[in-house]
């Protein structure tokens, strides 16, 4: 194979992973807007939340600890050398499932049949409210994930790409990082067990339903609130990995929150409520973007990688506005 | 083998132990597929004779079976075999009342019956029966208040069985012993669309040897499956589900219901299969359907790789040589298309196909042979134990119904009726020996009542029923129903009706199909406002001719029937309507009452008029009658000198 | 104390007591002052013409609407304002007069989302997935199965319901209520919108249901033909009070609902 053609695969590759991360992302979204029918703006600042959070745990960090010490003029920071990494994950989950609570508890309950636009206020509001919590909990200083997940390039993916390269090309090979890989293999098993769990079991099902038709979910006696602590839950364990994804990659910082306006384009692109849609629309517009940048961003003047996702789905709301996999908009009259 | 058994109960032995844990019936209850061996289905057939025998079934006593495809209704014909008794499986849409003449003509003292359903109409008559003892009924449901001693609950019948056996531990085997090849083995009632039905005695000679003939004929194995889902009652169901299956030991399969017979035949994927035409037909109607709803990209596949199958399918199935670059399209076909159109219609694993009954359109008997789907046609009688005539391998023709069966021997008799005599040939109609004269002659020639004749190939072509078939002036044969059914083949002929008896030359009336030619119309912009209207149409009076011209010439190059070209045509102003009484409830054309109210138009065909009105009574939807008056054009047909075949 | 009607069946006890039900919507009235129970094994017909207070009073029993005043009693015991959920959790199931089943989801697995109150494994049985929950799935869906053998539903059986034409999603609907083996099974109006033939089906599945399975059955229908041959109690309303209760004879010959109700048809 010549090198060209060997780099436009490695870009695509590339884009594949990326993809993976966008989808990851878009999966939260989807699964709420589903269940509950709330475009919930804070999904990004829930993935923030938890890298927060799972670092915290990990590093023995004192929540609160800027409050305290301006209270009571101490300097505690730590406690100890913090948990091991597998227990700090389980803790984190712990903290998503009572936040999941505490959101249904203490806003969803009062929201029951308001309009979507309020319900949707309502997650802004709480997005921003997450945000200033979530840096009085743990600080606001960047912060290093690392839980153990290999990183830094596949020597091995290089050298065995580098032999398909024509002889004496000198093609140096594909440069894939195992951190993408692993993110890639992570987000696939998540989806593999949601799809699992919601096709085979009675509470995967109950979702469904609720997702379906609310009614007549209450008349076989689903409790809709057991059923959106449930989906909220979810979807805190899906930003949690997310945010483990993205933080591991370009650290544990506010910008992590920002990966919900790149989940956006994937929703558009795949359709609000379809999980095959949001992982297919963040593929898309992860290879869509590298492959963007490579061929055609340099006569742009680069960085087209900010707005060709958006750009696409511009394009896409034009012409397909429910999405690839969404379902058909019928307007009745 | 050395010793062939004689009776099913000896087969059914025979394949306990040969087949012992091969699967012999399967049927799909509460969504899962449930099984039993030789050896299983075995025990449970002689724990039913066993309580058939304890409840006083003896020999020569009638079984009646009323239902549809069950195991156990199958296992109550083998059971009432085993004691020397007689089964009569009967029609199970049949309403109380027909039920009633067969139960009655028979004498039957014990009935099987499926469901609720069937026993409400058993009690219903049961009055009217009087040697009518035991009732036995297969699914309970909804009969826990139903309160008669004569009713037993299936396994309650077995479980009795169970008990009666431990005293009479040989009783069964030694009625199974006393059974021989010339006893009677089974009564199976003619449908009777005319006049009442009639039994037809068959013995197990007969079906046997029909059975084992018509497996070797088409090399079935023990590996076949089969979906019984035809009537019991009929004669193809009780030789396709039952007596080559128990000759060949293959495995049945019972739908789980009427309406998910698709569902399961796609599950099951029987590698034999039996089907009359109309099923084809649909299927067939069914996918070009869904094609024309499919995507522009889909389409453009399907119609391709069909023109590649339609060129090289056929002669691929028939063993014929391809060349190399059309066998891999084929195989490339094969992958896209034809293997997952094969899958969505059940037919993934077929091995052989049969159709018979009425004529098969050639288009749709060539879609299926061209995606490799060895159908084939036969022509058969309740009275031949099925096979009369079949298409060996190889050697397939759309037109004609394939050559005497192994051991048949078939001849045309000098009025042009066929008759056949042979192995399979039934005993007698029970209690009606007149219409056993009037059907089979001393030497055992059964008369079919089928006017047809031998092509060159030495295949049996049927023509018509030999009451229909009249004779030109010339004394020439002439057969309506076979040009009408050419005719009909086409899509835009629903329906026609072909004149020429006694008369010079042939004529006819044709009916169009509004669906298919107002599809047309829309599709060329051809404005219309009502039926008339576009029967009407000059265009489509050319698309008409055009038709014809092609039904002649293929009718030029018939020796027998070569006269029958078509010379003068008009279309229909109103379409002919059982309401009427133009059809019959089935469709059939009544000529009789046609002649009379058409005379005028009959007349202006032999007259050479071009133009002729016509006022016709209608009877509309709402059963008001009214009158509908058309001006209808008459129109020539080219006809073709015959072909001389090449010396 | 159980007394059998004239088929063989057994009427019980009071099953379900409504005690002045008053429910108003603003300052509008929906139900003013209604009264009625339904025994055990009957099948306890509500009738009305349009805006009657039907759908209203049924929807009081099934827990969507909560009256201002007056009592639910549900088994001999005082019923405290409950969620629609919970309502089926104790035991009563319902249909709607326009369809609520999960339109994307098959008939079977609507049918096993109605055995959900009956399903006890919990999430982490579920995660596991072998043992336990697996062995609760497959008894659930045997009884499932066996529903989908009453109905003759078999060959729906993993259509999306949305596909459905009308009177199959009825009686999936039915299925559904069925599945969730109630001890009262509320129908409103079943035979809506339905041809005839459909309506001879409907009917005799609810005779069958409640001969086979012995559920009590109330309904509401506009047809008061269907429900005079079906039923062996009727409750008539018109605007929101109670006209007359009785069986179908007694209220046929009810002058109060000559006037209101069949005078308007005749």
């Amino acid at each position: 194979m010549s090198p060209e053609l060997l780099n436009v695969l490695e870009v695509m590759l590339n884009g594949l992973l990326a993809g993976v991360m966008y989808s990851l992302v878009a999966l939260g979204f989807v699964l709420i807007y589903k269940a509950s029918g709330i475009f919930n703006y804070a999904q990004g600042v829930m993935a923030l939340f938890a890298a927060l959070t799972l670092v915290g745990f990990q590093t023995g960090q004192i929540p609160f600890a800027h409050v305290i010490n301006t209270m009571f003029g101490t300097h505690v920071e730590t406690w100890g050398p913090g948990v091991p990494t597998f227990l700090a994950i389980i803790l984190t989950i712990g903290v998503m499932v009572l936040f999941a609570y505490l959101v249904e508890r203490v806003v969803l309950k009062h929201m029951v049949n308001q309009a979507p636009i309020i319900l949707f206020m309502t997650t802004i509001g709480l997005a921003y409210f997450m945000e200033g919590f979530g840096d009085l909990m743990w600080g606001a200083d960047i912060k290093t994930m690392d839980v153990g997940l290999p990183s830094g390039a596949s020597t091995w993916f290089e050298t065995t790409t580098a032999s398909w390269a024509a002889e004496g090309s000198n093609y140096p090979g594909m440069y894939v990082d195992m951190l993408d890989v692993s993110a890639a293999g992570i987000a696939i098993l998540l989806v593999v067990v949601l799809t699992l769990f919601s096709q085979y079991t009675k509470t995967g099902r109950a979702l469904r339903a609720v997702a379906d038709d609310h009614q007549a979910a209450l008349t076989v006696g689903i409790s809709l609130r057991t059923i959106w602590v449930i989906v909220w839950s979810i979807a805190g364990c899906v930003a949690l990995v997310a945010g483990i994804m993205w933080g591991a990659k370009s650290g544990v910082q506010f910008s992590l929150s920002l990966i919900a306006l790149k989940a956006l384009p994937v929703l558009i692109l795949g359709g609000f409520t379809s999980i095959p849609g949001a992982i297919v629309g963040g593929l898309i517009i992860g290879v869509g973007e590298k492959l963007f940048e490579y061929s055609i961003g340099g006569m742009l003047g680069g960085a087209t990688e900010n707005w060709f996702a958006y750009g696409l789905a511009l394009f896409f709301l034009m012409f397909r506005p429910q999405g690839l996999f969404g379902e058909r908009i019928i307007e009745r009259v | 083998m050395d010793h062939q058994s004689d009776t099913f109960p000896k087969l059914l032995n025979d394949n306990a132990q040969r087949f012992a844990s091969r699967v012999a019936m399967r049927e799909k209850d509460y969504g899962i597929w449930q099984s039993w061996t030789w050896a299983q289905m075995r025990e449970e057939i002689v724990a039913l004779a066993n309580g058939l025998a304890a409840l006083g079934f003896q020999r020569g006593d009638k079984l009646a079976i009323v239902g549809s495809n069950r195991p156990r209704l199958y296992w109550g014909i083998c059971a009432a075999q085993c004691l020397g008794g007689i089964p009569v499986p009967v029609y199970q849409d049949s309403v109380a009342d027909e039920m009633q003449y067969v139960l009655e003509h028979a004498e039957a003292k014990f009935v099987i019956a499926e469901d609720q359903e069937q026993v409400d109409k058993m009690l219903e008559i049961q009055e009217r029966c009087p040697n009518m003892h035991h009732i036995i009924y297969d699914d309970p449901r909804g009969m826990r208040s139903y309160r008669h001693d004569h009713l037993h609950d299936f396994t309650e019948v077995q479980a009795l069985g169970r008990e009666f056996v431990k005293e009479h531990p040989e009783y069964v085997n030694q009625e199974i012993a006393k059974g021989q090849g010339s006893d009677i083995s089974i009564f199976l009632y003619t449908s009777g669309t005319t006049g009442k039905p009639k039994g037809v005695v068959m013995t197990y000679d007969n079906i046997i040897m029909t059975a084992r003939n018509s497996a070797n004929f088409d090399k079935l194995t023990q590996y076949e499956e089969v979906l019984s889902y035809l009537p019991m009652a009929w004669v193809g169901d009780h030789i396709f589900s039952y007596g080559q299956a128990y000759v060949a030991g293959f495995c049945i399969n019972c739908p789980e219901s009427e309406s998910t017979i698709s569902t399961d035949l796609r599950e099951i994927g029987p590698t034999y299969y039996f089907a009359p035409p109309r099923v084809f037909e649909n299927i067939l109607t069914t996918v070009t359907i869904r094609m024309h709803d499919a995507g522009k990209l889909k389409q453009r596949m399907y119609n391709y790789f069909m023109d590649v199958a339609r060129k090289t399918g056929v002669k691929i199935l028939n063993g014929e040589s391809v060349g190399f670059s059309d066998k891999l399209l084929y195989s490339l076909g094969n992958v896209l298309v034809y293997a997952p159109l094969k899958n969505t219609m059940g037919f993934s694993r077929i091995r052989l196909a049969y159709t018979a009954g009425e004529a098969i359109g050639p288009e749709i008997f060539d879609f299926f042979r061209s995606l490799g789907i060895n159908i084939k046609q036969l022509y058969g009688q309740t009275e031949a134990a099925v096979f009369i005539t079949m298409q060996p391998d190889g050697q397939i023709f759309a037109d004609t119904v394939g050559v005497p069966a192994p051991g048949v021997d078939v001849k045309i008799a000098e009025n042009g009726e066929v008759i056949y005599r042979g192995p399979g040939v039934f005993h007698s109609y029970y209690k009606n020996e007149q219409s056993t004269r009037e059907t089979k002659n001393t030497e055992g020639w059964v008369f079919t009542g089928d006017a047809g004749y031998f092509a060159e190939n030495g295949h049996l072509k049927i023509i018509d029923r030999i009451k229909d078939v009249g004779r030109f002036n010339d004394g020439s044969m002439f057969a309506p129903k076979y040009i009408e059914n050419k005719l009909k083949f086409f899509p835009h002929i629903k329906e026609a009706v072909a004149f020429g008896h006694e008369r010079d030359y042939c004529t006819a009336f044709i009916n169009i199909d509004l669906e298919a030619v107002g599809n047309w119309a829309e599709r060329n912009n051809v404005p219309y406002a009502s039926y008339q209207e576009l029967a009407g149409n000059p265009q489509v009076y050319q698309m008409m001719l055009k038709s014809i011209e092609e039904v002649n010439r293929s009718l030029a190059s018939d020796k027998l029937l070569s006269n029958s070209q078509i010379h003068r045509f008009l279309i229909l102003h109103k379409e002919l309507d059982p309401d009427d009484g133009e059809l019959t409830r089935t469709r059939k054309v009544r000529r009789r009452i046609i002649a009379e109210k058409y005379g005028v138009l009959i007349d202006a065909l032999y007259n050479g008029s071009k133009q002729c009105f016509i006022r016709t009574e209608v009877t509309f939807e709402d059963g008001r009658k009214g009158a509908i008056e058309a001006n209808l054009h008459l129109m020539d047909v080219p006809t073709f000198t015959p072909v001389k075949e090449a010396a | 104390m159980a007394e059998p009607t004239q088929d063989g069946r057994k009427i019980g006890g009071t099953l379900l007591e409504v005690k002045n039900i008053t429910l108003s919507f603003g300052g509008v009235k929906a139900l003013t002052d209604i009264s009625f129970d339904i025994k055990e094994g009957e099948i306890r017909a509500i009738i009305g013409p349009n805006g009657a207070g039907k759908s209203s009073m049924l929807n009081v029993i099934s827990g969507f609407y909560h009256p201002q005043q007056g009592e639910v009693w549900f088994r001999g015991q005082k019923r405290a304002s409950m969620r629609p959920y919970e309502v089926a959790r104790q035991g009563i199931a319902r249909t709607f007069q326009n369809i609520a089943l999960f339109k994307g989801m098959s008939t079977l697995d609507n049918l096993m989302t109605g055995r959900i109150t009956h399903m006890h494994k919990n999430l982490f049985w579920q995660a596991i997935w072998k043992g336990p929950a697996e062995r609760e799935e497959i008894a659930h869906r045997e009884r499932v199965e066996h529903i989908i053998d009453f109905l003759g539903i078999q060959a729906i059986r993993k259509t999306p319901v949305g596909r459905l034409p009308y009177g199959l999603q009825k009686r999936v609907e039915l299925g559904r209520a069925l599945a969730a083996e109630a001890k009262l099974l509320l129908l409103d109006e079943p035979m809506a919108g339905m041809n005839l033939e459909e309506k001879e089906d409907m009917c005799r599945f609810i005779l069958d249901v409640n001969d086979e399975f012995g559920t009590t059955i109330a309904l509401i229908e506009h047809d008061m033909g269907v429900v005079m041959d079906l039923s062996d109690r009727v409750v008539v309303l018109d605007y929101g009070k109670k006209l007359a209760d009785g069986t179908p004879n007694e209220v046929r010959n009810d002058p109060a609902v000559i006037e209101a109700y069949l005078g308007v048809g005749h």
